[in-house]
């Protein structure tokens, strides 16, 4: 479905990732876990190309961004997996100038060129997965965080992605928003979409996450399925980390 | 029998001249516009000149239109006269705005390194006028020092008034420079001047309006009038002559100048230095013309006076002048409404190709904004309507003031914008790529309309800003609402209805702007920071 390889990327004389590779099947969840600045969030904004990286190649379906493309190939090749890859921001990012109907059917009427009525039939189904039917017409200001990333996650899932990206989907949100959120997930997690998420609950990877994959340095430290490294982690990095996460 | 022997002569002449005159119609040179002869004054000089009619505020009138008009006529053409800013007159006549000058401009040798001169059609004088309470009583006042240092005389900028004083060092002055002559008359009765040199025809002229004014001495200086036309236009400046010739020998000069009341034994003087070929652009053919008998004009009192009315006042004021002021407001309201919506939209393009756009264009732009900030809005103003015509661009004074406006504010609005779009969130952007939006189309639908509520305020100020800097309009030849105060004040007096009056309209046009702004600003309150 999803498969990364060989991905490199350097700032200056720093390497930001070396030579990361993860796959993910249809309908499988991938969790990417890790110490802070180890490059997981950098990893997952170059799968969908907010960031650029130097070596290796990220494959979509039949869609294959690589890094030598010129910066016309890679446009195309961006919109076309953009179209597949849908991203949920820490931040949220909702347009503050639409209202949340609003927010979810911009992509679908203006990418991929839906009539209105669907569109709007569609996030009204959305919204009621993510529990948040009488908010059609709020402003984004006028929601709390955790309904707020909800709708944003219902303006990723309007695009009827293949695959959708988290990246610290709760980090922002105090305990209460951030569980509501973390059942929406599950939700969708059972329901088969197939997932990349960054994320720090460990809860939240042990309910949805078929593999764990370890992050630190810029370098994938361990992987295997979830139950395999989180009852023994083969890295010492993978400990400590475990360790301090569930000392807290 | 010698009388029926003039008669004679006299229409002998008359056909002999219409020979003469006939073939000259035809190297009539290339005019503005064909059959019309378009001349550049300033009514905001005053009388007895050009200056606004009391009737019709909208209509200038005053010895120089008569002289233009019948000049015309008598060139087989119709007069149309065009406002200009008065020493931006010989700037009128090189981009070619106007076929002549005809508003009081001295005969001065170097101004003929770059116009044609026509024969003289007025001998002026420069007159000291003082406060009757007999501070200053010659000449001499002047050169004695002063207790309170230096005494002020005011003169019209640029004039020979201002040339004459400064060319005496002996003089314990002060030389002030005023825009229109009354200006100075007033200041010199309200006690801010103590004295003021003004040329002998609106010395003459409002004497009535200012009562408080003595002449000191007798007029000093001796220059003359005459008209300029475009350098080169040779063939128009010898049927002005001839004309000129003409309304000198038949006494329609002296029969308009009577009504003025500015006819005086100086103007004898007239015909007899054309004809002794004292002046450039004088040939030989003149000297030898012999002198028409004079016709029409009897000794005695003229057959009609053109004098001022009484100075008005009140409410009078705003009925004689309310409808011109309107008129004048229209204008600075059509200049804002056009220039503005223009400004934003080229700021809008200008800010997205420097923060968006490809790295050839980003220098080019950021050059444009700086230039245009950082120069003035009238220098701009200026350089399209007076020097783009040297380079075969001639854009119209209405299209001028447009395109100088909107080019101007689209520096100050584009750097408005960058601002608005560069306070837009990163993530914004972000998210709308994610979503699978092109570049332009998130800009479009996303990044735009978010900047367009931050900037509202910040760019309903600069619409604010600009009404009242379509006042600099006045350089290229529109009377907008500033200039049309100053035109009416100057001819007037009624300087203090009338700049109420102008106040007000500014108010009315911008304080609804204001509102707007307010409400947007309140809507936009509501989106979050």
């Amino acid at each position: 479905m999803i498969e990364v390889q060989g991905l490199c990327k350097r700032f200056g004389a720093v390497d930001v990732l070396s030579e990361l590779s993860l796959s993910v099947d249809k309908g499988k969840v991938a969790a990417i876990i890790g110490p802070s600045g180890g490059g997981k969030s950098t990893f997952l904004r170059c799968i969908n190309g907010l960031e650029s990286f130097e070596r290796g190649h990220v494959r979509v379906g039949d869609d294959v961004l690589v890094s030598s493309d010129s910066a016309r190939q890679r446009a195309e090749r961006l919109r076309a997996i953009r179209r597949k890859v849908g991203f949920v921001f820490q931040q949220f990012n909702l347009f503050p100038h639409l209202d949340v109907i609003g927010n979810i059917v911009e992509a679908p009427l203006r990418v991929l060129g839906h009539e209105r009525a669907s569109a709007v039939g569609e996030a009204v189904r959305l919204l009621e997965r993510v529990g948040l039917a009488d908010k059609k017409s709020a402003l984004p200001h006028e929601l709390s965080g955790g309904q707020q990333q909800r709708v944003a996650i219902a303006r990723a899932l309007a695009m009827r992605p293949e695959v959708l990206l988290l990246d610290e989907p709760t980090s922002a949100l105090d305990p209460v928003m951030a569980a509501e959120v973390m059942s929406v997930i599950t939700e969708l997690a059972s329901a088969g979409q197939t997932m990349i998420v960054v994320t720090h609950q460990l809860a939240l990877v042990r309910a949805i996450a078929d593999t764990v994959h370890v992050f630190a340095g810029g370098r994938r430290v361990e992987y295997g399925p979830t139950a395999a490294v989180f009852e023994s982690p083969a890295h010492d990095i993978t400990r400590a980390f475990l360790h301090k996460l569930q000392a807290w | 029998m010698a009388r029926r022997r003039v008669d004679v002569l006299v229409v002998a002449i008359f056909f002999l001249s219409l020979l003469w005159a006939t073939p000259a119609r035809a190297e009539i040179p290339s005019l503005l516009t064909p059959g019309v002869l378009t001349w550049g004054g300033d009514q905001e000089g005053g009388g007895p000149y050009v200056y606004p009619a009391d009737d019709d505020p909208r209509r200038v009138v005053g010895f120089e239109v008569e002289l233009a008009d019948e000049l015309a006529a008598r060139l087989g053409l119709r007069a149309r006269f065009l406002q200009g800013q008065w020493d931006r007159m010989p700037d009128l006549l090189r981009a070619r705005k106007c076929d002549i000058v005809l508003n009081g401009y001295e005969w001065m040798p170097a101004r003929l390194d770059v116009m044609e001169a026509t024969i003289p059609y007025y001998v002026f004088g420069l007159q000291l006028l003082a406060r009757d309470t007999g501070e200053i009583t010659s000449w001499g006042d002047l050169e004695r020092p002063f207790a309170q240092g230096r005494r002020r005389i005011g003169v019209l900028a640029a004039s020979a008034a201002e040339k004459y004083l400064q060319s005496r060092p002996s003089l314990a002055i002060e030389i002030v420079s005023y825009d229109g002559s009354t200006d100075a008359m007033r200041e010199v009765e309200t006690g801010k001047l103590d004295a003021t040199l003004q040329d002998t025809p609106a010395a003459t002229f409002y004497r009535s309006r200012f009562p408080r004014l003595r002449a000191v001495g007798a007029p000093v200086g001796h220059g003359y009038y005459v008209v300029y036309a475009q350098e080169g236009q040779k063939a128009l400046v010898r049927r002005l002559n001839e004309a000129l010739l003409a309304m000198i020998d038949e006494g329609r000069i002296e029969a308009i100048y009577r009504a003025y009341g500015i006819w005086n034994d100086a103007q004898r003087e007239l015909g007899d230095i054309a004809r002794s070929g004292r002046f450039y652009g004088y040939s030989k053919e003149w000297h030898d013309r012999p002198a028409v008998t004079k016709r029409g004009v009897r000794d005695g009192p003229p057959e009609r006076r053109v004098e001022i009315t009484a100075r008005k006042r009140g409410f009078e004021v705003v009925r004689a002048y309310g409808g011109v002021l309107l008129q004048s407001a229209g204008l600075t309201l059509v200049l804002s409404c056009l220039s503005f919506p223009l400004a934003v939209l080229a700021g809008l393009f200008i800010a997205m190709g420097r923060l968006y756009g490809p790295a050839w264009l980003r220098a080019p732009l950021a050059v444009y904004v700086e230039f245009l900030r950082g120069t003035p809005v009238m220098l701009q103003l200026f350089f399209i309507f007076f020097f783009l015509p040297e380079v075969g661009i001639n854009v119209p004074a209405f299209w001028t003031a447009i395109l100088g406006l909107s080019v101007n504010y689209s520096a100050y609005e584009s750097e408005i914008y960058r601002a608005g779009l560069s306070a837009v969130p990163k993530g914004q952007m972000e998210a709308a790529l994610a979503l699978g939006m092109s570049r332009p189309l998130a800009l479009r639908r996303i990044i735009v309309p978010q900047a367009v509520r931050i900037v509202v305020p910040p760019v309903v100020n600069d619409f604010i800003a600009l009404f009242k800097d379509t006042s600099v309009c006045s350089v290229v030849t529109l009377v907008e609402l500033t200039k049309r105060f100053s035109v009416l004040s100057q001819s007037t007096q009624a300087t203090t209805e009338l700049m109420a009056m102008t106040a007000v309209l500014y108010l009315v046009m911008s304080y609804p702007l204001s509102l707007v702004s307010r409400r947007l600003e309140l809507g936009a309150g509501k989106a979050p920071s």
